[in-house]
């Protein structure tokens, strides 16, 4: 029998800056997790970066993107939604998808679509592509905290959602 | 100041009815499989479009191996495939026509790190259609102590129904752990 599901768990829009936001208490029922988030930055450059049950060491993550004039493929030891983060006036835009997050037989896997869009277009912070990251920890993620490398915030109106997918 | 989200809940139980966007199958291996197999789709004919969403690691003496499909048994060259990915170090593409699969992902094998499974998130369009050949498309990737990123597209050269769906590895077995779910998207 068909299972409706893609549940919406938890959501939020931002009112005043922060300088991350953490989904707690994570149900453990579904199968995976889609995280949806949509920012830019309060006053300088942000990124999106996540740290599953608070650990922002045990992770890595391979890229691939394409900035308009050329593309390019890295690797990061912690866990990117985001390339070269956004600013004041560009938006970043990340899907991803946390496979099996309340499994305990394997790490936590993790595949991100994001772009990171210049209001002006053409800038050189303009940018589309793939991300692929592993939490090396086999512990069920029960928070999700969303964070950024660079210490300041996400401006107001930034959106944060956090999606169930059964199994 | 961080903003905190205490006490998330499942605000919709799953079971019963149907949505737009609906669980039909799930088969998580409990031990070693050459393939997995979803068949009797024309029963989900109510649907517009399938997505499979799978984890899985392979047995094969090699750091990756790539995840295959075949439709409705085909074992023909009726396939063909292109591809954008990421190494890492390095960016690729390519195509090839005529071939006997699409590739939907590479999961991680024997020698890669350990407790490493590989996603793929593959999109199968319209697949009831009977007057068109039929689209895929994955998002695939791991990072492990062999990385890959990529976004492939493929091709049946069919304008049959999809019924089946045979998933294998490269080569050996999709290891106990390794899941499977297949899900329907309405459409008009």
């Amino acid at each position: 029998m068909a299972t409706p599901t893609y549940d919406l768990l938890a959501s939020t829009t931002l009112t005043s800056s922060a300088s991350s936001v953490t989904f707690s208490s994570i149900d453990q029922t579904y199968g995976d997790l889609i995280l949806v988030v949509d920012g830019f930055a309060a006053s300088q450059s942000v990124n999106f970066l996540l740290a599953p049950n608070g650990d922002k060491i045990n992770g890595s993550s391979v890229a691939a993107y394409g900035s308009g004039s050329s593309a390019a493929s890295y690797t990061t030891s912690r866990i990117d939604v985001s390339f070269f983060g956004v600013s004041t006036t560009s938006v970043g835009l990340g899907v991803a998808q946390i496979m099996d997050y309340s499994a305990t037989d394997k790490h936590t896997s993790f595949l991100s679509r994001v772009n990171e869009t210049e209001a002006a277009g053409g800038s050189s912070s303009t940018s589309t592509g793939m991300i692929a990251s592993r939490w090396a920890s086999t512990a069920a993620i029960t928070s999700l905290e969303i964070y950024s490398s660079t210490a300041y915030s996400y401006a107001a109106g930034s959106t944060f959602n956090l999606y169930g997918v059964a199994k | 100041m961080s903003l905190m989200l205490l006490g998330i809940l499942n605000s919709q139980a799953a079971g019963g009815g149907g949505g737009a966007y609906d669980l039909l199958e799930t088969t998580t291996l409990t031990s070693s499989a050459s393939s997995v197999t979803f068949s009797g789709l024309g029963s989900y004919s109510d649907y517009a479009h399938l997505q499979i969403r799978l984890i899985a690691r392979g047995n094969r003496s090699a750091t990756i191996a790539d995840t295959l499909l075949q439709i409705n048994g085909d074992t023909g060259s009726n396939y063909a495939k292109h591809a954008l990915f990421g190494t890492g170090s390095s960016v690729g593409s390519f195509g090839t026509a005529s071939t006997s699969n699409i590739q939907i992902g590479i999961t991680p094998a024997s020698t890669n790190t350990a407790n490493l499974f590989g996603p793929s998130v593959v999109d199968i369009l319209d697949f009831n259609s009977t007057s068109k050949n039929k689209t895929v498309r994955s998002l695939f990737g791991n990072a492990g102590s062999t990385s890959f990123i990529g976004f492939y597209s493929g091709l049946w050269a069919d304008t049959e129904a999809v019924t089946s769906l045979l998933i294998y590895p490269q080569a050996n077995d999709f290891i106990a752990g390794s899941r499977f779910s297949l899900f329907g998207l309405k459409g008009n």
